[in-house]
């Protein structure tokens, strides 16, 4: 039997087998002794450094400042010392500068609760500058800095607000965790960007396996004087998606349309923390799981730990990975080093055994229709790669190759293991690229 | 400090792109699965024919192999364990008559796999199904060798190596009174079926169906379990049926051309199929006309071959009715036998233009979302 | 008459039927083959011998008709000369079905309609008009004969095959004693009939021409001109 179902169209169904964390709470990863603080964890432009190797920081401390309004702040997430600073390659490919800060001093905010400040009377501006300057980005692995998606946009424009409580990728649990752990915190998150954005309708969506939330969710929205609905959407892959998330919820095929406004719990509870708190972002919660991970769970890490302190601590057998993916194992990037850092931009850590890891052997298209079927924007991915592959990327681009988010459905469902949606990526790229003159991916 | 990961294999990179997860389901499964479903009508017509059944099964499969590995030795990969020319070999076996010379079978095969499929670059690229254009360029080549069918084995009665079809043509043809069904028409010009048959049919008449008042017509099981003369893998439905069935479960068909492809003929026969015999409206006989030749086979194995049929659903669906009516037509007012493989390899010609179609509808569909 | 041949030269379906299907249904058997063969061969020498006498040979390096400057003969010119080269061309076609049915008449009934027609695929081809290179008698006859070679080649080739597989014979020309057919008993119980028909007879051709365009293009020359491919 394929795995492969209708979404409202397309999407898949990952085999089951690929674990999920097994205790759908929240536990503390331990702080690394070591964090390597990259200047770019978001989409845009790096921010700009503010110290110097030597210089002693403090748990929270702006370290970078946003280059722009494309930009966002940095934060260090542990106190101590500026041990150097060095240029790194991230999962996504991209360089950039990133400080390694060694643990020491004391630690002034974590472990004592932090007082919540008002809110309800500041002015937007102010809102949207402590959402700034405490450096939220959008939290469900593309990072775009939340201030610019919650500016005010010309009075009534705004027709959703959606907050996206499920998560991106099979196997990941982490924003399905945070739902459970901090309701509250998220509703008043959520509060917050509806005083910002004033949309026709807000809803919380959240997974269907996950639809004993719902009553909890509405009680609290009720609660706190809210029209907010919930509603459960289908647990199938790639629902999480920002665009589908709104498809489903306005009863509309997929689109970027800037009057629909789709963030995720993670990012909601970090506006909560950032306006009432007060608090930069310096820790998130992500998933370490995989078939060689003994104790896979969600863990709140903080920011520059180490991939592979992560998986030591999660009981991972290095000897028997074959492969380790940062994100989700459907659209996460497999790294060759395990050196890299925990960023705003982790979903998650997935490992696959050496047998699980071998690359398959592409074979001829036999047309099958698959990748059509299971494309959830309607493309037809079997087509689109002919004409990448030939050099036709013009034409590709007038037959939607601009919608592709990659979401690897079609590469998934390809009997003929050709990497399609990697393809279909490459060949965006370069009609997009051409087109914004290389701007930053949404 | 860093850290690497052991790679996966010699050569493997740690690294690849996602996604990490991919089905189960692969091309050469899939082709090995299509033939291992046809397994079971394979034996059948083994039992039913014997030894001659079982060389045309070699010598074809054989042929497919010899004629896919010196076509694709040359570009450095021989793709026999893709499961695809087993595949064609076996399926252009299964139509031929059990008493068929072997070289038959092995030029169809080598027809199908050289000039068919490899010819026009080999797996996923050929536009013509490699079983059925092998074997129209049998039927072409060898008219005669092609209607000589067997008898099946243990089977002394009248008739016994003509195929109902074939029997039913020449019964109508002569003159006489036009009975209601054509395993009445059949029973009335002679046509022997097997003692089975009677055994069991008498016994359902007389126990079962004499007290509702109605009976069945000897020759119903021999025609419903494909004990008759035909072709080695076509006459049995209930065995390809269920191979049909396995296919379906696991995906490696989807069911809209084959229900399409049948219900289509199964309708016209039925409306117009007595009109050319002088039977009258509404008197084709559809099931019989269904379970005659090689249409079963034909409308789940070769029709929905993934590579030569519509990419989407609903293509498939047209293709299956286009195939309908052109079976309909060869059959009934056409001269090539049971005009299954002429229809599909007809069928072939026109299944690029409905992709044509339909790819230009989704892409306008694409259109009307918001950009 | 210069567009129209070349215009037609670019509607392929025109060129389909009027270079590709006479030579296939006309290369059944070897003799046929044969003499169609050696009408088109007479045709084109005769046709390209006639014209570079009566066009007069021109110096190696003179510039085509089409250039103002070498343009000498006018427009009426160039439409007595077509006139001219149309009449020679229907001329030779007719003496050769003359003597074809004088000589052959079984052939020549074989051969039907599709030995006239050789006129038309001569003008079609761009081989019956006037001809702009301006080549000496003897050249163009050596050139006529070598595009002659190829078509008989190609055509023998197909026939050859087409019969041998698709009949189990191969019909030659009866000789004294030698009734003009050799069968070969295998093939003849129950030859491969596909090949008999048109569809066998395309399918020859294209492996044909495959198989010379990539001999040629291992050698590095050009590919074959259109002539081979009839």
């Amino acid at each position: 039997m394929t795995d492969t179902t209708k979404l409202p169209k397309g999407g898949v169904n990952p085999p089951v087998e690929l674990p999920g964390p097994r205790d759908p709470g929240i536990a503390n990863a331990a702080l690394p002794n070591r964090a390597t603080i990259p200047l770019l964890q978001h989409a845009g432009r790096p921010a700009i450094r503010l110290v110097r190797p030597g210089d002693v920081v403090s748990e929270g401390m702006l370290v970078g400042k946003p280059d722009g309004p494309r930009s966002a702040a940095v934060h260090s997430s542990v106190p101590g010392v500026v041990a150097e600073i060095r240029e790194i390659t991230l999962a996504t490919g991209e360089r950039c500068e990133a400080l390694e800060i060694d643990l020491g001093g004391s630690f002034e905010t974590s472990g004592r609760p932090r007082a919540p400040r008002p809110w309800e009377n500041l002015p937007r501006a102010d809102l949207l500058e402590r959402i700034r300057s405490a450096g939220v980005v959008g939290l469900g692995g593309e990072g775009v800095p939340t201030h610019l998606k919650l500016s005010p946009p010309p009075a009534g424009s705004c027709s959703l607000l959606a907050a996206n409580g499920l998560d991106c990728e099979p196997s990941l649990g982490a924003d399905d965790a945070l739902l459970r752990e901090k309701p509250a915190e998220i509703i008043e998150g959520l509060r917050i960007c509806q005083l910002l954005l004033l949309p026709a309708r807000t809803v919380i969506a959240v997974s269907e396996r996950s639809a004993d939330l719902v009553q909890e969710l509405q009680r609290l929205v009720q609660r706190a004087g809210m029209n907010t609905s919930v509603v459960a959407l289908p647990a199938r892959y790639p629902q999480g998606h920002e665009q589908l998330v709104v498809a489903a919820l306005e009863g509309r095929p997929p689109s970027s349309d800037p009057s629909s406004v789709a963030l995720n719990v993670a990012t909601l509870l970090a506006v909560y923390e950032a306006v009432v708190l007060e608090k930069p972002l310096i820790e998130r919660v992500l998933t370490v799981t995989g078939s060689t991970v003994a104790h896979p769970r969600n863990l709140k890490v903080r920011l520059g730990t180490r991939v592979g302190d992560l998986l030591d601590e999660c009981g991972g057998d290095l000897a028997g990975t074959g492969k380790v993916v940062m994100g989700g194992p459907m659209r996460g990037v497999s790294v060759a080093t395990l050196d890299l850092p925990v960023t705003k931009r982790t979903l998650g850590i997935v490992t696959f055994s050496t047998v699980e890891a071998r690359t398959p052997q592409e074979t001829a298209c036999i047309r099958c229709g698959a990748c059509i079927e299971v494309c959830p924007w309607g493309l037809q991915p079997t087509r689109l790669f002919k004409l990448i592959r030939m050099g036709e990327e013009a034409k590709a681009g007038r037959e939607g190759l601009a919608r592709c988010t990659e979401c690897g459905c079609c590469s998934y469902a390809c009997p003929s293991r050709i990497p399609l949606s990697a393809i279909l990526g490459e060949g965006r790229r370069r009609i997009v690229g051409v087109r914004n003159g290389g701007g930053s991916h949404g | 400090m860093a850290e690497s990961i052991r790679h996966a294999g010699p050569g493997d990179p740690a690294t690849s792109a996602a996604p990490h997860l991919r089905v189960r389901m692969s091309t050469s499964r899939m082709a090995w699965l299509a033939s291992l479903s046809l397994l079971p009508a394979a034996a059948w017509g083994i039992v039913l024919f014997g030894l001659p059944a079982l060389i045309v099964l070699v010598v074809s499969i054989a042929s497919a192999a010899a004629a896919e590995a010196a076509a694709t030795l040359p570009r450095g990969k021989v793709t026999l364990g893709d499961g695809s020319a087993f595949f064609t070999g076996l399926l252009v076996a299964l139509l031929m008559p059990a008493g068929v010379p072997a070289y038959v079978p092995a030029a169809a095969s080598a027809f199908g796999i050289l000039v068919v499929k490899q010819s026009f670059g080999g797996l996923g690229r050929n536009w013509m199904n490699p079983a059925m254009g092998g074997v129209v360029f049998a039927l072409l080549s060898w008219p005669g060798l092609l209607s000589q069918w067997a008898a099946p084995l243990g089977s002394a009665a009248a008739n016994a190596a003509v195929p109902p079809l074939e029997a039913l043509r020449a019964a109508l043809a002569a003159p006489g009174p036009r009975d209601a069904t054509p395993l009445a028409v059949l029973a009335r010009a002679g046509y022997g079926f097997s003692g089975l048959d009677s055994a069991a049919v008498g016994w359902v008449n007389s126990h079962v169906l004499a007290p509702l008042g109605t009976r069945l017509q000897p020759g119903t099981l021999d025609v419903l379990i494909g004990h008759v003369a035909g072709g080695i893998g076509s006459t049995c439905a209930p065995l390809l049926l269920a191979g049909a069935a396995f296919l379906l479960t696991f995906g490696v068909i989807r069911w809209h051309l084959p229900v399409f492809y049948i219900g289509t003929f199964g309708l016209l026969a039925f409306v117009f199929g007595g009109l050319g015999t002088g039977q009258g409206w509404l008197a084709g006989g559809p099931l019989f006309q269904v379970l005659s030749g090689s249409l079963v086979l034909a409308a789940f194995y070769a029709a929905p071959d993934p590579v030569t049929s519509p990419l989407m659903n609903t293509g498939k669906c047209i293709l299956g009715a286009a195939l309908g009516v052109l079976t309909f037509f060869l059959r009934f007012f056409g001269s090539l036998g049971d005009g299954v493989a002429a229809a599909i390899v007809l069928g072939n010609c026109i299944s690029p233009l409905l992709d044509r179609w339909m790819e230009r509808r989704k892409v306008q569909e694409l259109g009307q979302g918001v950009a | 008459m210069d567009t129209v041949s070349s215009r037609t030269r670019e509607a392929p379906l025109v060129m389909l039927l009027l270079t590709l299907v006479p030579s296939i249904a006309v290369a059944v058997r070897v003799a046929d083959a044969l003499w169609l063969a050696a009408g088109a061969v007479l045709v084109m020498t005769g046709s390209s011998v006639a014209r570079a006498i009566l066009d007069g040979a021109r110096p190696a390096g003179t510039p085509e008709t089409g250039t103002p400057a070498a343009d000498g003969p006018g427009e009426e010119d160039r439409t007595a000369r077509w006139l001219r080269a149309l009449v020679i061309s229907s001329l030779l076609t007719a003496a050769f079905e003359a003597g074809l049915l004088a000589v052959a008449p079984a052939a020549s009934a074989a051969l039907g309609i599709y030995a006239p027609l050789l006129a038309v695929n001569l003008l079609v081809a761009g081989k019956g008009g006037p001809d702009p290179s301006g080549a000496s008698p003897l050249r163009a006859t050596l050139s006529s004969l070598r595009n002659g070679a190829w078509f008989a080649g190609g055509l023998v080739a197909i026939a050859l095959a087409r019969e041998v597989l698709g009949a189990g014979t191969i019909t030659l020309f009866p000789v004294s004693g030698f009734g003009g057919t050799i069968t070969l008993s295998p093939l003849l119980d129950q030859p491969v009939r596909a090949l008999g028909f048109a569809g066998g007879g395309l399918l020859c051709l294209g492996y044909l021409v495959a198989a010379v365009r990539a001999v040629l293009a291992r050698k590095g020359s050009a590919a074959p001109r259109a002539e081979a491919s009839r």
